[in-house]
């Protein structure tokens, strides 16, 4: 965020933010998976997706509104605790936006996937971990819930990651945005 | 069969219901500093009397604010299984590790003492609690009001560079945009179906084939939202909008007596729910 926040940084966190609430709200951002944590997520993405496209700030911004979205929504008590509802999302972008700019160089794909695949993994971590921290779950109950749940939820992390990201940035061609006054052009 | 394409039709978000009652009246700034100072107040306190008491004030709050009770109630039964479950869960294994408290029973690792019903009891009380409170603030707020609220509580930290006006347009950005998706979504759902495909039809332990249903509808609902954005990012520039530039405000918010009244009333509630002892 060397620049302060951009018309397009500003937009970008807002259309990914709706997207958040929208899997949330609808329920379809939940995968049903037979473990004490009930469902994998997959609304952690859009804050993955803002943070690789848009840098660190977004990604945090995105994953505050995924975080109140799912502290306001919940039905597992667990999600009724801000401390674990909102505090570990706020990290999601920013470990998912490092990775991308770290590996960046090497290729373009394999940093893409590899930055979806630690923003989930960050999620996963760091909410179970804030639960066992708060008292919720019990420490191997929620080593079972990150094997069972976490890594499905990693994997369609970086399939929805790359599809978007790499279709977005359309890697080797033009780029697809309008403006020509934000943005790093 | 269609019903299960009706998003729009489940999105409580905005849900605002107009009584005119003296909640609804409240400054939102002063508003969402009593919930905030509340729930913080629920999130520490773990004695039983105390969780009771303030189950009493969320209840004296739906009355307040003439909002029937129902619209809370509804919150909590679609979570009465996972409540049962953890609380199982809990009393199971937790016996060990919150220590202290009177053992009654021990069997191999399963352990129940008096601390670990204490910590059951309170987490499902406390999860009542949350959503009755959170209701009553989003029934009687409107998104535009709690938006507003939100960026003058912000204020100070305008000092220390968080820009706080940009913030608050995400926010009202990404709620405006929520019913938009939410049609797309059903469009493209449809669109799928038409296609074929179905959705959430498959036995709930196919977890693989489940996430495949839903590529189909996620990716596209992506590109729909970023191509959304790139014409919005456009339109804001073509009409000079610069972020951080000092602007009036349309909607000025004057708080008065009893606007101070609920911060403090709020705060006794606090006081009273901690210092009750048991």
């Amino acid at each position: 965020m060397e620049k302060g926040l951009t018309v397009r940084k500003i937009v970008i966190a807002g259309v990914l933010g709706a997207i958040a609430i929208l899997l949330g709200v609808t329920r379809l951002g939940y995968i049903p998976v037979p473990t004490a944590a009930g469902n994998a997520t997959i609304m952690h993405i859009p804050a993955v997706i803002g943070g690789i496209m848009e840098g660190w700030g977004v990604g945090m911004i995105i994953g505050l509104i995924f975080g109140v979205s799912s502290f306001l929504n919940a039905t597992v008590p667990l999600f009724k605790d801000p401390l674990v509802a909102i505090l570990p999302r706020l990290f999601i972008g920013v470990t998912a936006y490092l990775t991308y700019v770290g590996l960046k160089n090497v290729n373009q794909y394999v940093a893409i996937g590899v930055a979806g695949f630690v923003g989930a993994m960050t999620n996963t971590i760091l909410v179970l971990g804030m639960a066992v921290i708060r008292g919720y779950m019990a420490p191997g109950v929620a080593a079972t819930v990150a094997i069972t749940s976490g890594l499905p939820e990693a994997v369609v992390s970086v399939i929805v990651t790359l599809a978007v990201v790499a279709a977005w940035k359309k890697i080797g061609s033009a780029g697809k945005q309008k403006s020509k006054i934000s943005g790093d052009f | 069969m269609s019903a299960e394409f009706e998003l729009t039709r489940n999105i409580t978000i905005g849900q605002y219901l107009p009584t005119g009652s003296i909640v609804h009246r409240l400054d939102p700034r002063f508003k969402l500093a009593a919930f905030i100072i509340m729930i913080l107040a629920i999130a520490i306190c773990n004695t039983y009397v105390g969780n009771i008491f303030a189950i009493l004030v969320c209840m004296w709050l739906f009355q307040v604010s003439k909002i029937p009770i129902h619209y809370g109630v509804s919150g909590i039964k679609p979570a009465i299984p996972f409540i049962i479950i953890l609380a199982v869960l809990q009393l199971l294994f937790y016996g060990g590790i919150a220590n202290g408290g009177t053992v009654y029973f021990e069997y191999g690792f399963v352990t129940i003492t008096s601390e670990s019903i204490r910590l059951v009891l309170v987490s499902a009380m406390r999860f009542v609690e949350v959503i009755f409170l959170s209701s009553v603030l989003t029934l009687s707020t409107s998104t535009t009001e709690l938006t507003h609220g939100m960026e003058r509580l912000m204020g100070p930290l305008e000092k220390v560079k968080f820009p706080v006006h940009a913030f608050a347009l995400i926010i009202t950005i990404a709620i405006r945009f929520v019913p938009t998706f939410a049609m797309e979504m059903e469009k493209m759902m449809k669109a799928q179906a038409s296609r074929g495909a179905d959705f959430g039809t498959g036995e709930w332990w196919r977890i693989v084939r489940r996430t495949k249903d839903m590529f189909p509808i996620i990716i596209p609902l992506f590109n729909v939202a970023l191509a959304r954005a790139e014409d919005l990012i456009l339109a804001m520039e073509a009409r000079c909008y610069v972020p951080g530039a000092s602007r009036t405000r349309f909607a000025h918010y004057t708080a008065n007596s009893k606007d101070y009244v609920a911060i403090v009333v709020s705060i006794v509630i606090s006081a009273v729910m901690l210092g009750i002892p048991w």
